[in-house]
């Protein structure tokens, strides 16, 4: 086994670790709590409000265009924050190369505005 | 491990970048943000300025590839070699910046007269065009993917274009969750080759897989990630049995962008597994090898067997067109076997080349005819001799050159492919070339088909109206036609030009 693969080792046991652990602590749960069903109790947990209508139900298909033009801010974080965390080091280099990043990302924004996407029609 | 991969960090070196070499990808990039924004501010009347636009956007970016091979020299390697510009580079970039000229070309009046949405059509094409541009200098795992899905992606929505066409739609859906599915099995392999050898790199990789192959063999993992990747790009190349996606999404999709697809996404996928094989994964020619061998002999044969039934002639072509693969696969089953590599690659480039404007101009032909007789059955191509003999000329000249008959383009490329299976030799090596001899017969005779019908047939209903063909079509028809016979008659010229001592260099005189 290579060097590299001995270093996952370490996380199969981790994760052998997880499962054991959480099992544990489930199942003795399981064993020693008294188990007495009442109808309040089965129903879904929505934070404390009765849930209404079905688990399946139709949602605004607008939703989904919001969803995708979340996804422009969630990738410019996810590759801005460790990007700033040497942001000296890249020096200029890197400020031009994000900002080009940045512009390329906010095209999508632009569309979507100009299109008349972020109205709520 | 995290420790090292930290400790990497600190001294951080800003990766080189030569700006000549990268001036395609720049063009594009530019090009993509002006189609984009000036589409936004664009009345619906002056919407055909976008094809014209972005016939510029490809020219322009053209330029540079011309002055990087004028100058020629050397291999340009930048980001610590994972991005090379090189001779392989520059005429597949050239061939891809082509291919999506014509494409703008021959959609221009069906997206006009259609009212379809253009200026997104436009954006669309020339976002495909970049990703297939990076991937012809991409030597790392992670560009390759990103290259992989910038241009696939793009595709995916252009195959759906027409929206309300059920059809349309089923060609966006299948072409996508297959392209899907393939994505994730490639990424699978791609993430084993990076597990046991513990770099992105290509070439670290290849030097990595050599070693092992020469001590003490390969680990399961990588001959799964092998296996895996192959089967990625089997699926991009609609090699069989990966190819079941291609005649329905073909059929479906708008015309143009069937011509697109057909030529170049397939193209990028073979530039792809090309990359993959020479500069990654050519130690594991044991695993790789027999694959691909029973993928081209599988490929070109049941891709022909189902022409034959076609009776429409865009599907026709569909099939044509996997068998076409079939026989670009076929080089690539005999790599590592003596010093083949070098001429393997070499028939695989000029396959590609050719195989890309005689398509094209096929499908130029159908679209032109379609657009009088509103059919793709091959029936609606009777009597074409009769009424417009120029297009039925133009039609039998690509045809011809599909087909594989001399003096006709695609013919040197076969010669090409079968001198390397030969000369590799071999049980297997005759085999699969006398596979391809029986398939090249049968190929032709589907391709008879349509012509005996232009030549010999009356037209359907007697109906011999010229047929009305705008400048544009004419245009990319005169581009496929001078590059099918100029590269027939002339084949030292392609084959000078595909001298590709570079991508075989790097594997140390491979």
């Amino acid at each position: 086994m290579s060097l590299f693969l001995r270093d996952y080792l370490t996380v199969v046991w981790f994760g052998l670790a997880a499962i054991l652990l959480a099992g544990l602590l489930l199942g003795v749960a399981a064993a020693v709590r008294p188990s007495r069903p009442s109808k309040e109790k089965l129903i879904a947990y929505e934070s404390g409000v009765d849930p209404v209508g079905m688990g399946w139900s139709q949602s605004q298909i607008r939703y989904y265009v919001f969803a995708l033009l979340f996804v422009i801010f969630d990738v410019e974080a996810v590759f801005i924050f460790p990007w700033a965390t040497a942001v000296e080091r890249y020096g200029w280099f890197g400020l031009i190369t994000m900002l080009i990043f940045i512009v390329l990302l906010l095209d999508g924004l632009v569309y979507a505005w100009k299109r008349g996407l972020l109205r709520w029609v | 491990m995290i420790a090292s991969i930290l400790a990497q960090g600190t001294d951080w070196i800003r990766p080189h970048a030569d700006w000549h070499a990268l001036a395609p990808e720049i063009v594009l990039v530019v090009g993509i943000n002006l189609v984009l924004l000036i589409d936004l501010w664009l009345d619906d009347a002056k919407k055909w300025m976008m094809a014209t636009l972005t016939g510029f956007v490809l020219l322009a970016a053209f330029i540079p590839v011309v002055t990087l091979a004028v100058i020629g020299d050397d291999v340009r390697s930048m980001f610590f070699d994972r991005y090379v510009v090189d001779e392989y580079a520059l005429i597949l970039k050239a061939m891809f910046l082509l291919i999506g000229y014509v494409v703008v070309l021959i959609s221009q009046n069906e997206l006009e007269e259609g009212g379809y949405y253009q200026g997104e059509f436009y954006l669309m094409l020339l976002v495909s065009v970049l990703g297939m541009v990076m991937m012809t200098s991409s030597r790392d795992l992670v560009s390759i993917f990103v290259a992989l899905e910038l241009l696939s992606i793009p595709a995916y929505m252009m195959a759906a274009w027409r929206k309300r066409d059920t059809k349309s739609n089923e060609a966006g859906v299948k072409y996508y969750l297959l392209g899907v599915f393939a994505s994730g099995v490639l990424l699978y392999g791609m993430s084993y080759l990076y597990g046991t050898t513990g770099t992105t790199k290509l070439t670290e990789i290849g030097a990595a897989l050599a070693e092992a192959d020469a001590g003490p063999g390969l680990i399961a993992m990588q001959v799964v990630a092998v296996a895996f990747i192959i089967v990625g790009f089997g699926f991009k190349v609609s090699a069989v049995p990966f190819h079941t996606w291609a005649p329905d999404t073909y059929e479906g999709a708008p015309l143009p962008v069937t011509a697109f697809l057909s030529v170049a996404s397939k193209a990028a996928g073979f530039v792809g597994l090309v990359t993959m094989l020479y500069v990654a994964m050519f130690a594991a020619d044991g695993v790789y090898q027999p694959f691909l061998w029973i993928l081209a002999a599988l490929t070109m044969s049941v891709g022909n067997v189902l022409a034959l039934r076609q009776t429409n002639i865009v599907r026709m072509l569909a099939y044509s067109s996997v068998s076409q693969g079939g026989f670009i696969l076929m080089p690539l089953a005999v790599l590592a076997t003596g010093d083949a590599a070098e001429s393997a690659l070499k028939s695989v480039v000029i396959y590609l080349l050719i195989y890309a404007f005689s398509n094209l101009g096929a499908f130029a032909v159908i679209l032109a005819v379609s657009r009088k007789t509103r059919s793709g059955e091959i029936s609606s191509f009777g009597g074409l001799m009769s009424y417009a003999p120029g297009m039925g000329l133009l039609m039998t000249l690509f045809l011809a050159s599909l087909a594989g008959i001399p003096p006709f383009g695609i013919w040197i490329a076969k010669l090409q492919a079968f001198k390397t299976v030969l000369d590799a030799g071999g049980t297997a090596a005759y085999t699969l070339a006398v596979i391809a001899a029986v398939n090249t017969v049968i190929a032709a005779a589907y391709y008879m088909k349509v012509l005996r019908e232009m030549w010999m047939k009356p037209a359907p209903d007697g109906d011999t109206t010229p047929i009305n063909t705008p400048q544009p079509i004419w245009a990319a028809l005169t581009i496929c036609a001078a590059g099918t016979v100029v590269l027939g008659i002339l084949p030292g010229l392609v084959l000078r030009f595909a001298d590709l001592q570079d991508l075989t260099g790097a594997l140390g005189g491979g």
